[in-house]
């Protein structure tokens, strides 16, 4: 695609089903509120991994909006947990599906962790409206192609095209 | 492999919907998203320091149950990191990552590293009881630096 047509694209949120898993009740009706006035008609909200796998079952969900950090108290699992689930679960619906991590550990080693674990965008909290869109609409128009390699399933974590010389050690299909 | 095309397909057209990049005034009404919901953000913050106080003082006072009470100022002080800025208060945000970073391996704090937890927490009530936004003053950022001086020299004390 050309970058004149790239630049009128647009993106319509209405036909999109969100999931978002948000413990913080003020940070979830943020994100929600966020995403209505893009015009988002379908949003469900979970708050622990249990309700979050419960809901992508269902195979609604077109993305999912998630914070690291989750209730501990069920089970202890987080975030990550469901992003494994989704990217590497036989009974997940979608293991190409974009997730957005938003999370206040935001150091450099988390994004690291966080990309290895197979998540598309990153958002640090706290952070502004205009970040956290562009972040989303990336993962909705631009999504990366899927890598295989070793026990990483999911988004090609290079983001910049480099010549490289070395042996091709990617799997090209599943 | 080629990434998923159907959610592209499904939402990504030429006429209807947003463009990639917002315009400045859809920023500014997504950001009048935020600015209304700053009050319930105060509300918040004030049960999470008071939580905070309650944690603090279960760990001074006990033993037992010392490391869910710490699990607690870990889990309350990243939510504040995480919100403080987001609602023009990013010095909020600064002694909360303060807080969670010295907090962050800690077992059961000896005395003073307790201290330093409390005058942490203190520093989350002035910031939030004086509706301090922005940056603050020289005062407190000689505060927030004096803190993290100490926070350095003792986490592992």
């Amino acid at each position: 695609m050309s970058a004149d047509m790239a630049d009128h694209e647009r993106i319509d949120f209405s036909k999109i089903s969100f999931l978002v898993v948000e413990p913080n009740r003020l940070m979830g009706q943020m994100v929600r509120d966020v995403l209505q006035m893009l015009d988002a008609q379908y949003i469900d909200r979970a708050r622990d991994f249990e309700t979050a796998v419960n809901v992508l079952r269902m195979g609604r969900t077109d993305m999912m909006i998630t914070e690291w950090a989750l209730n501990q108290e069920k089970l202890g699992r987080d975030g990550m947990d469901i992003v494994h689930w989704v990217r590497n679960d036989g009974g997940s619906p979608n293991r190409m599906m974009p997730i957005v991590m938003m999370t206040a550990n935001s150091e450099e080693e988390y994004v690291c962790r966080a990309r290895d674990c197979g998540v598309s965008e990153f958002v640090a909290k706290p952070y502004t409206v205009n970040g956290f869109y562009t972040r989303l609409a990336s993962a909705i128009a631009r999504p990366r192609q899927f890598v295989r390699i070793g026990e990483y399933f999911g988004p090609d974590r290079r983001r910049r095209k480099v010549d490289y010389a070395g042996p091709e050690r990617r799997v090209e299909a599943v | 492999m080629p990434p998923s095309q159907e959610l592209r397909r499904k939402a990504v057209n030429f006429k209807k919907g947003f463009k990639l990049k917002l315009e400045p005034e859809e920023i500014r009404k997504l950001e009048a998203v935020v600015e209304k919901a700053t009050d319930q953000f105060t509300v918040e913050v004030a049960e999470k320091l008071r939580g905070l106080r309650v944690a603090l003082n279960d760990v001074a006072n006990s033993q037992i149950g010392a490391d869910q009470a710490m699990q607690a100022i870990r889990s309350l002080s990243l939510e504040i990191k995480g919100m403080g800025g987001m609602f023009k208060y990013p010095l909020l945000t600064a002694f909360a990552k303060s807080l969670n970073d010295f907090t962050k391996d800690m077992g059961v704090p000896t005395p003073i590293q307790l201290d330093i937890i409390a005058a942490q927490i203190d520093a989350l009530y002035v910031v939030m009881g004086n509706r301090i936004q922005g940056s603050g003053s020289k005062i407190e950022m000689q505060l927030l630096g004096a803190l993290e001086e100490a926070a350095r020299k003792y986490r592992h004390h």
